[in-house]
């Protein structure tokens, strides 16, 4: 689900890109806050960081030890987090025997697994899919419907990965002609 | 979360910080996202290069996953869907999804039937048909 949240960050500033005038300190603080932004790239509470949408907010700067000034600014942001139990879309990037992965937002690696996508058989081949006795097919660039049974995040990568399943009414292949 | 309850979003057990966040649909993500990419576009010449993978990756995303394009619809399906007294999570996942049955809508968002709650059969199949007029007149 794509969030929109409101974040108090610290802006750090340092001495030679204070220049006396405010416009061009405003401009510093922002272009700073918004590499910060993209370097974060995720956190486990409030999942990953696309944009930066307004600013609400920058405080008074506080002067530290070495010259640089710490700024406290107030923005809002939209960020995407996966839930358990949450009913999402995604698209099949890569077929393995016992399962395929997803792309579903910012998120890579959303596995479903072989046994998760009941009835399914995995048919092998150069492009390899797994298909049902109604032949739906389940390979590369293919739709998917799907609840989240799981999820982790990866504090050295900071990314999140996904544990998802076929298992419940209305969820399977998603004919791309309806969207 | 507050640790005692296990997160299940079917149940919209997701923690009092997120129950109360406002949610964004699909749609509302791609026209906020295309229109910061048209502003880079001004100011650069290799867009794709200023923009994070983050960005770059839910920008497809939304693209492919938004059932109304034109932003007037977009504001129209919230206002509906605000009607309803929807949590903000489940509003997102129906304009999501876009169920086309009250059988499809309650699979997908099974909170709107439980928490003893008034939504009726009679309202969602109301609320499902004022969504699918939206796309018709889109």
């Amino acid at each position: 689900m794509f969030l929109k949240v409101q974040l108090s960050w610290n802006v750090i500033i340092a001495p030679e890109n204070l220049q006396p005038q405010g416009l061009m300190l405003q401009r510093a603080i922002i272009i700073r806050l918004l590499g910060d932004f993209a370097m974060k790239k995720a956190t486990k509470d409030l999942g990953y960081f696309l944009a930066v949408t307004t600013l609400e907010k920058i405080g008074e700067g506080k002067v530290r030890q070495h010259g640089d000034v710490l700024f406290p600014v107030v923005f809002n942001a939209i960020t995407f987090k996966i839930f358990n139990g949450e009913i999402l879309e995604g698209v099949v990037h890569k077929v393995l025997k016992h399962g395929v992965f997803m792309r579903c937002g910012p998120i890579e690696n959303v596995y479903l697994s072989h046994l998760k996508m009941p009835d399914y058989e995995y048919v092998p081949g150069e492009n390899a899919c797994f298909m049902n006795d109604k032949l739906s097919k389940i390979g590369k660039d293919v739709t998917l419907r799907f609840s989240v049974i799981g999820t982790k995040w990866m504090e050295a990568d900071r990314d999140f990965q996904a544990l998802v399943s076929l298992e419940g009414d209305y969820l399977g292949p998603v004919s791309t002609l309806d969207i | 979360m507050s640790g005692e309850e296990e997160e299940n979003a079917a149940e919209l057990k997701i923690g009092d910080e997120f129950l109360k966040a406002k949610c964004l649909m699909n749609c509302e993500v791609s026209l906020i996202l295309e229109h910061k990419y048209e502003q880079l576009q001004q100011t650069s010449d290799d867009p794709m290069n200023q923009v994070s993978q983050v960005f770059e990756k839910s920008l497809q995303y939304v693209k492919r996953f938004s059932r109304y394009k034109n932003p007037d619809a977009v504001r129209q399906v919230r206002e509906i869907l605000a009607r309803y007294q929807l949590a903000e999570f489940e509003l997102c996942v129906l304009g999501n999804l876009c169920p086309e049955t009250v059988e499809e809508a309650i699979a997908m968002v099974p909170s709107i039937k439980t928490r003893g709650r008034a939504q009726d059969d009679e309202a969602i199949e109301k609320m499902l048909n004022d969504l699918s007029l939206i796309k018709k007149f889109e």
